[in-house]
């Protein structure tokens, strides 16, 4: 499970819905853009600030035309929607990332069992 | 029509460059504005055509970017980006009499659009280019965020930050890091209080900040503390609980 590097971002996370989104990585998604344009695609990566990757997309303009994408990044101001798949269970989605944001804060990133404090060489 | 009235010449970015992309063509609402160096900056996007001549964009006027390699619907694989402003070539007063800029609704109140294309020779390069794009995107939250509630102060306690030093809570400075960052007030009191230590380790009976004949200095901030010298057996009277 994949938890943002900043500490920042994953306190934003952590107090937002954004976590949801987070959640839906590898999932396919319909994102409704603020322009009445759509995106379907598999997620990526949901930054803190609601910025969404997406691969392989179709997207649809205004005028219904439709094309496809090989990557697309949306600025979290330009989402309008994000479709939740039916199948996503969403408090366990959170659930599960609030506890890979524990988990590195309280056990270390990707290295397990590395010390939480510094050593005493630093006093 | 004529030239394209927001081009500017100006020098490429010189720092932040995450990704330069030389013998990239530039297209604006399907027309070509010649080839040209892109440069994806962390301040901004520039593209300069080999002329000299080019524009920037904002990213915060970037609404989104992609990687279109679907030749039915453009027929060279190019980096997408829809940006949230006007480009145009006639003032603003004249009807818009090309096709490819009319807007659906033509509203007033409808957001700008203007779509760009940049098409590099070396297609290659575009994974490289849209990576770059959304780094330096990320850089730009949108500071008109609805949610007020994102004055975080990170309590959070940051194992990596701590461990590399360096991360969003500055953590430990090195020596010489924690020297520069002091202010000349800061120095004085530093060399105070070294002062003091080094009276310290002459004398057993000194602890550091206790005043003592050797160590009264003047303090330009007023600080004194008086602390009573210490005396041997001083509380050997008092009732301890443990």
């Amino acid at each position: 499970m994949e938890v943002s590097h900043s500490v920042k971002e994953r306190t934003i996370a952590e107090n937002s819905l954004v976590i949801l989104l987070q959640g839906l990585r590898g999932r396919v998604t319909t994102v409704d853009l603020r322009d009445e344009t759509t995106a379907t695609g598999r997620v990526t990566n949901v930054d803190a600030f609601m910025n969404v990757r997406l691969a392989e997309v179709t997207f649809t303009d205004r005028q219904g035309a439709v094309s496809h994408l090989d990557e697309l990044f949306v600025t979290g101001r330009n989402v309008r929607y994000v479709h939740i798949p039916d199948e996503v269970d969403i408090r366990a989605t959170m659930e599960q990332q609030l506890q890979a944001i524990h988990r590195v804060r309280y056990f270390g990133g990707r290295d397990k069992g590395r010390k939480e404090f510094p050593r005493a060489k630093h006093k | 029509g004529g030239a394209m009235s927001f081009l500017r010449r100006f020098p490429p970015p010189a720092e932040g460059v995450r990704h330069q992309q030389p013998d990239t063509e530039a297209v604006l609402a399907g027309r070509s504005l010649g080839a040209g160096t892109l440069y994806i900056a962390e301040s901004r996007l520039t593209w300069l055509e080999n002329s000299g001549v080019g524009f920037s964009l904002d990213y915060p006027t970037i609404s989104l970017h992609a990687v279109s390699r679907d030749l039915s619907a453009y027929p060279w694989e190019h980096l997408y980006v829809m940006v949230n402003a006007r480009f145009e070539e006639e003032t603003k007063e004249a009807p818009v009499g090309e096709g490819e800029e009319e807007e659906d609704d033509s509203d007033d109140d409808a957001e700008p659009i203007a779509e760009f294309r940049f098409v590099p020779s070396d297609k290659s390069a575009l994974e490289a280019m849209f990576a770059a794009m959304c780094e330096c995107q990320a850089l730009h939250p949108d500071p008109d965020d609805e949610d007020s509630d994102n004055d975080y102060e990170g309590e959070e306690y940051d194992v990596e930050a701590h461990e590399l030093e360096h991360g969003d809570i500055p953590s430990f400075y090195t020596y010489e890091e924690g020297l520069s960052h002091l202010t000349a007030e800061g120095q004085a009191t530093l060399e105070r209080l070294e002062g003091m230590l080094a009276q310290s380790v002459s004398s057993q009976y000194n602890m550091a900040g206790v005043r003592t004949d050797d160590s009264i200095r003047e303090y330009e901030d007023g600080m004194e503390v008086d602390i009573a010298p210490v005396v041997a057996g001083q509380f050997e009277d008092a009732e301890v609980d443990h």
